[in-house]
């Protein structure tokens, strides 16, 4: 077959050409939907950022409306609100990312004690089960645990009562919110997560656990101090990746569980729900664009400082 | 730190003694790490059930009892009323319908654009694939962000009102043509060259021979992309404004935000308003429940290509 091969090549001197040809029209075909469709709905609001710059108003459009200069970004950063709303940002993202990361490694490392694959793709697939629901359907799920029927105080209000503490009229206080919404994305995410860890631990050759055996490490000695440092590298990325979003606040989460309620937003209100209220409410086009574009020049910065960083000490997982 | 663990040969780290691994191997007790590692995956796992279970509890108890004694784990007494009422008005079946066709049509195209754009990375042309990749893997990191899409969408392409506007912005997720191109690299090289001397050109080799090789890639971006397309309510709040086009979970939202939308989705003010939010949510995710245990597999495997590329 393989002298068939050469044959074929040899003695058709002129036909790699033609075939050439025919390829890239084939390759075209087939990357242009894609290409098409990110040029449009990706790098075309990109481009749209100059709104950001822009006192828009809908009769003129992007190309017509009169430039704002730096207006718009000082009418963000002199308001009053953008302090806090940063810093909720930074804060709830950072405890999130903490948080499910967290939870991911360590469901992933206690899968890995399991015994017999069935038992082990069950209990998998149960925790994988919060991941398929969408945020709206959490915040109903919330609710019942936080607000019960009627004005009742929901099921953790019925527990506080068995245990005769005080109820809490929870969506009310700001107070424990960040840790409500960060318990609530563990849920939702750490089954996700712990799938993607399991899977690295199974790329773990079996050799090195051997050895840590005849050494005479126990198994929490053998997860914690041989599993746990091989799970860096996916680590990496999924921080690189999360650091990248890190001015993005939670939108579809945060929105769908608090919602319009104002008394939450002091703790709450990140620079996504803020812009689509700003949006909503205010129809300020320019203002809202030109916190999309800080958070996007921010977060881009911050994943290549990250990826510089990461490459330093670990090059072979660097993704750029 | 594993003296619980193993109280008979309590061995430092660093033994020697070859006696120790070999009496360790037949048959021991688990250790106090394994017991722990057991007890924690059962009860984090019921902690992801019980939720769906109060809720579907919750949607089939009377909404008077529902009111008095709050959620319990089995309803009684038992009622129908709040999926009667949302089944008898003509609104779930709309919404139903959105979603469907959000889910169908937008995971058809995201599927095809999708694998198009992977195959031609994974090609590994030089000049082409790797400046495309590139390209797919910028919006990961930057994006335009709530506005100039709002302005896209409504300004300029006039998709106002359309699940069109639902649909295009998602069709392209970076991380699942990345999950592609990572299957597709796996394709023999041999069958390549085997296609390409028996004069097939691209297009046929990509559909006749590098296709059907893909299939469980296939159905893993599928899923991906059928659970993002049925979840999906953030555009459809931006771009749909006819009630007669919410897709479900639009519908459901505007349940949470507002009771009054309740009588929407029944015919009369008396409807058991609370019960019904809880039979909604329940018709939601219904689908995907009854689809997860098939589904459930290829999503694993999806994820695993995906970390394996790092």
């Amino acid at each position: 077959m393989s002298t068939d091969l050469k044959a074929a090549t040899e003695s058709a001197p002129a036909a790699p050409r033609g075939i050439r040809q025919k390829r890239d029209y084939g390759l075209v075909i087939l990357a242009a939907p894609a290409v098409i469709l990110l040029l449009v709905f990706a790098y075309g609001p990109m481009a749209g950022l100059v709104v950001a710059f822009q006192d828009f108003n809908v009769a003129d459009g992007v190309f017509g409306s009169p430039w704002a200069g730096l207006e718009n970004f000082e009418f963000f950063f002199t308001s009053g609100n953008a302090s806090r709303i940063l810093w909720n940002t930074l804060f709830l993202n950072i405890l999130f990312l903490a948080a499910t990361l967290g939870a991911g490694v360590l469901l992933a490392l206690m899968l890995n004690e399991i015994r017999g694959r069935v038992t082990k793709r069950f209990w998998q697939s149960v925790i994988f089960v919060p991941y398929f629901v969408s945020p709206i359907v959490v915040s109903i799920f919330l609710q019942a645990f936080l607000a019960g029927p009627g004005g009742r105080g929901g099921l953790v209000n019925d527990f506080f009562n068995v245990l005769s503490l005080p109820e809490l009229s929870w969506y009310t206080d700001p107070g424990p919110w960040p840790w409500i919404l960060t318990v609530v994305k563990v849920w939702h995410l750490g089954g996700y997560m712990s799938v993607i860890f399991l899977a690295a631990i199974t790329a773990v050759p079996e050799e090195v656990y051997e050895a840590g055996v005849i050494d005479g490490a126990s198994r929490a000695q053998m997860a914690f101090r041989i599993t746990v440092p091989l799970l860096k590298p996916t680590a990496a990325i999924l921080l690189v990746l999360g650091i990248g979003r890190i001015f993005y606040g939670d939108f579809a989460t945060i929105y769908a569980i608090v919602g319009d309620n104002g008394t939450l937003f002091e703790t709450t209100d990140v620079i996504d729900t803020y812009v689509f209220r700003a949006l909503r409410t205010q129809g300020d086009f320019g203002t809202t664009a030109a916190i999309g574009l800080f958070q996007s020049v921010v977060g881009f910065v911050l994943v290549v400082i990250a990826t510089l960083v990461q490459r330093k000490y670990a090059r072979e997982t660097a993704i750029l | 730190m594993n003296t619980i663990a193993e109280p008979v040969h309590a061995t430092p780290l660093n033994s020697t003694d070859p006696a120790v691994p070999a009496r360790r191997r037949p048959r021991q007790r688990p250790e106090a790490f394994t017991i722990a590692s057991y007890v924690g995956v059962v009860a984090f796992g019921l902690i992801c059930l019980i939720p769906f279970w109060m809720v579907i509890a919750g949607s089939l108890t009377d909404e008077s009892v529902l009111a008095q004694r709050g959620y319990s784990f089995w309803p009684s007494p038992f009622s129908l009323d709040a999926y009667q009422t949302i089944f008898a008005g003509s609104r779930v079946w709309l919404s139903y319908g959105a979603t469907l066709f959000i889910t169908v049509v937008g995971t058809t195209i995201a599927v095809a654009s999708t694998s198009g754009i992977a195959w031609v990375i994974a090609r590994g042309l030089p000049w082409v694939s790797r400046p495309l990749a590139v390209f797919a893997y910028i919006p990961m990191l930057f994006t335009g962000g709530l506005v100039p899409m709002y302005i896209l969408i409504t300004q300029i392409l006039q998709l106002r009102d359309s699940w069109f506007a639902v649909i295009l912005p998602l069709v392209i997720a970076p991380f699942l043509v990345f999950v592609q191109v990572s299957f597709f690299r796996g394709t023999p090289p041999e069958i390549l060259d085997a296609a390409r001397i028996d004069g097939a050109g691209e297009l046929r080799t990509f559909f006749h021979v590098v296709l059907p090789l893909s299939k469980p890639v296939i159905a893993v971006v599928a899923l991906f992309y059928a659970v993002t397309f049925w979840n999906e309510w953030f555009h459809a709040l931006l771009f749909i404004s006819d009630p007669n086009k919410y897709p479900l979970q639009l519908v459901l939202q505007n349940l949470i935000t507002s009771v009054a939308n309740a009588a929407d989705l029944g015919t009369t003010i008396s409807a058991p308003v609370y019960q019904m939010r809880l039979a909604m949510t329940v018709i939601t995710i219904g689908p995907i429940l009854a689809a997860y245990p098939f589904a459930q597999r290829y999503f694993v495997k999806g994820l695993t290509l995906g970390a394996s590329k790092g």
